[in-house]
C-alpha cells in the first residue's frame, strides 16, 4: 500500500504535540501505520517538540530541585524493570479481516463482526462509543454512490479502508487519507464495484446545504 | 531578521526573569489582534548553541555511567517540568511525570540509537506520552500514538551521522528562533499547550483555515522547505 494522499501538516504538528481531538488522532493513527512518509514527518515534528522543550528558558527552583536530584540518584540503584514486551505488529492489511490496530478499541479487531446501522439507502455506519467531544465513524457507502454535498463546521479526517471513492480533490483508495479544511465543500462518489468503508473523525456537525440535505441531517444524526 | 527583531530583544532583557513559556503562557490570557507585535514569539536572547548529548547518552547506554546521566538530567528535569505544568499539570505531577521520564531514559538508554533522533525528541516523546496517559485517560490513546510510530522501522532510518545530525540539530533550531511573530506563538500553543486548532481559532479568533495554513507554514519552514518573508 502506498498512500497518495497524506496528513496535512498542521495535523502531523498536532499530531506530534498530542494536540489533536481524540477522534482526529485516531484516525490520523490509522492512517500513520500504512504510510511511512507520514511517520517520517511525525518523527521531524517530535524533534521540533524536542527542540521547543529544550529551548525553554528554564528558572531553577533550586531547592526543590535539589529533593528532585536526590531521590533520582537514589533511584537509579533501582531494578531494571522488565522492557514491556511489544504486542505483535500484524502487518496491517495484510489479514483481509483485520482492522488497523488504533481502531480495535472502538470497533474492535474484525471487519466481520462489525455491526453495521442503516443510515441512509445505500450507506451504514458505526459511531463509536467511548469519546468524549467529537465524532468517530465508521462508514460503509455502496459502490457507485454519491454522498450529499456537505461542508464542514470544523476538522473532517477520513481514511480510506476499502473500496475508493473520488471527489473534486482526487481520487481516494485504501490507505489514503482525506484531510479536509473547514471551508472545502466535497461529493464524495463511491467507485463501481465494491462497497468503500472509511473511518471518519469529526470534531463539529457536518453542513449539508439545500433543503433536502436539511432534511437529511436528522437522519444522518451528524 | 523580524521587522520587531528589535522591541523583541528589549522585552527579552526586560523579561529575563520570565521563562520562555511563561510570557506565552500570560500573553494568552490578554487578547489582542494576532497580527500584535507579540513579546512571546521568538526566543530572542539566543540560547547557547543546542548541546550535543549524544557523547553522554552513549555513556549511559555501554557504561551506565552515572555522571553522564546526572548532566542530561540536570539539564532536562527543569525543562520537563516546565513543559508538563504548561500542559496543565500541577507542580507535582509535573515533577513526577519528568522524574518517571528520566528514570526510562536511564533504564532504557541500551536502546538509544544516536542516529535516530536527539535526547531531547526521545525525552519530548516519553514525557507527552506521559502525560496524555495521565490526563485524557482516553481508552487507547497513548497505544495508538506509540504503536502508529515504529521507532527502528528501517526505512525511516535517516542516514545521517551523529555528526550532521547534530549539524540538522543546530539548524532546526535557528530555523525555531527566525519564525515569523504569529508562527511561533501557533506553534507554541499547539506544542506547549496542547490546543487543537479549534481551541487556538476560537482563542484567538481566528479562522480555523488560517491557523492550519500558519501552522502548515510553520512546519513547512522548520523542515526547510519554505523561505516566506516574516
Amino acid at each position: 500500500m502506498n498512500p497518495h494522499h497524506h496528513l496535512d501538516p498542521s495535523t502531523v504538528v498536532s499530531y506530534a504535540a498530542g494536540a489533536l481531538a481524540t477522534e482526529v488522532a485516531i484516525v490520523a493513527a490509522t492512517h500513520l501505520e500504512t504510510c511511512a512518509h507520514c511517520r517520517g514527518r511525525i518523527e521531524e515534528a517530535e524533534r521540533i517538540g524536542g527542540q521547543l522543550v529544550e529551548q525553554q528558558q528554564a528558572s531553577a527552583a533550586v531547592g526543590r530541585l535539589a529533593d528532585l536530584r536526590a531521590s533520582m540518584l537514589h533511584r537509579l540503584d533501582e531494578p531494571t524493570p522488565p522492557a514491556a514486551v511489544p504486542a505483535p505488529r500484524a502487518a496491517p492489511y495484510e489479514d483481509d479481516d483485520r482492522l488497523p490496530t488504533p481502531l480495535h478499541p472502538y470497533f474492535g479487531a474484525s471487519y466481520r463482526d462489525l455491526k453495521w446501522r442503516w443510515m441512509a439507502p445505500g450507506v451504514h455506519c458505526i459511531r463509536a462509543a467511548g469519546t468524549k467531544t467529537g465524532t468517530l465513524l465508521m462508514l460503509k457507502i455502496g459502490p457507485g454512490r454519491s454522498m450529499p454535498v456537505h461542508g464542514h463546521g470544523g476538522t473532517e479526517l477520513t481514511q480510506i479502508l476499502r473500496g475508493a471513492y473520488h471527489d473534486a480533490l482526487g481520487h481516494f483508495a485504501p490507505g489514503d487519507v482525506a484531510d479536509l479544511d473547514s471551508d472545502v465543500e466535497h461529493q464524495p462518489v463511491t467507485v463501481p464495484g465494491a462497497a468503500c468503508i472509511c473511518v471518519s473523525a469529526l470534531d463539529a456537525p457536518l453542513r449539508f446545504p439545500g433543503w433536502l440535505a436539511r432534511k437529511l441531517q436528522p437522519l444522518f444524526k451528524l | 531578521m523580524h521587522p520587531n527583531g528589535v522591541d523583541l530583544r528589549r522585552e527579552a532583557i526586560e523579561n529575563r526573569s520570565g521563562t520562555w513559556h511563561t510570557m506565552a503562557t500570560d500573553f494568552t490570557r490578554r487578547p489582542s489582534p494576532p497580527q500584535a507585535a507579540s513579546p512571546v514569539a521568538v526566543p530572542t536572547s539566543a540560547p547557547r548553541d543546542a548541546h550535543d548529548w549524544t557523547g553522554d547518552m552513549l555513556a549511559v547506554a555501554r557504561a551506565r555511567d552515572r555522571a553522564s546521566f546526572m548532566r542530561i538530567y540536570d539539564h532536562f528535569m527543569p525543562r520537563l517540568c516546565l513543559y508538563l505544568r504548561g500542559l496543565g499539570s500541577p507542580d507535582a505531577v509535573a515533577e513526577e511525570l519528568a522524574q518517571e521520564a528520566l528514570l526510562r531514559l536511564w533504564h532504557r538508554a541500551a536502546q538509544y540509537d544516536p542516529q535516530h533522533g536527539a535526547v531531547s525528541t526521545w525525552l519530548f516523546r516519553i514525557g507527552r506520552n506521559l502525560h496524555i496517559d495521565r490526563v485524557r485517560c482516553e481508552q487507547g490513546w497513548v497505544q495508538v500514538l506509540d504503536e502508529a510510530i515504529p521507532t527502528n522501522d528501517e526505512e525511516l532510518a535517516r542516514p545521517f551521522s551523529a555528526a550532521e545530525d547534530y549539524a540538522e540539530h543546530t539548524r532546526l533550531q535557528r530555523r525555531i528562533q527566525d519564525l515569523p511573530v504569529i508562527q511561533a506563538r501557533l506553534m507554541r500553543m499547539s506544542y506547549f499547550e496542547a490546543k487543537t486548532h479549534q481551541e487556538i481559532a476560537d482563542e484567538l479568533q481566528m479562522p480555523l483555515g488560517t491557523v492550519k495554513s500558519h501552522l502548515r507554514r510553520a512546519f513547512l519552514r522548520l523542515q526547510g522547505q519554505v523561505r516566506d518573508q516574516p
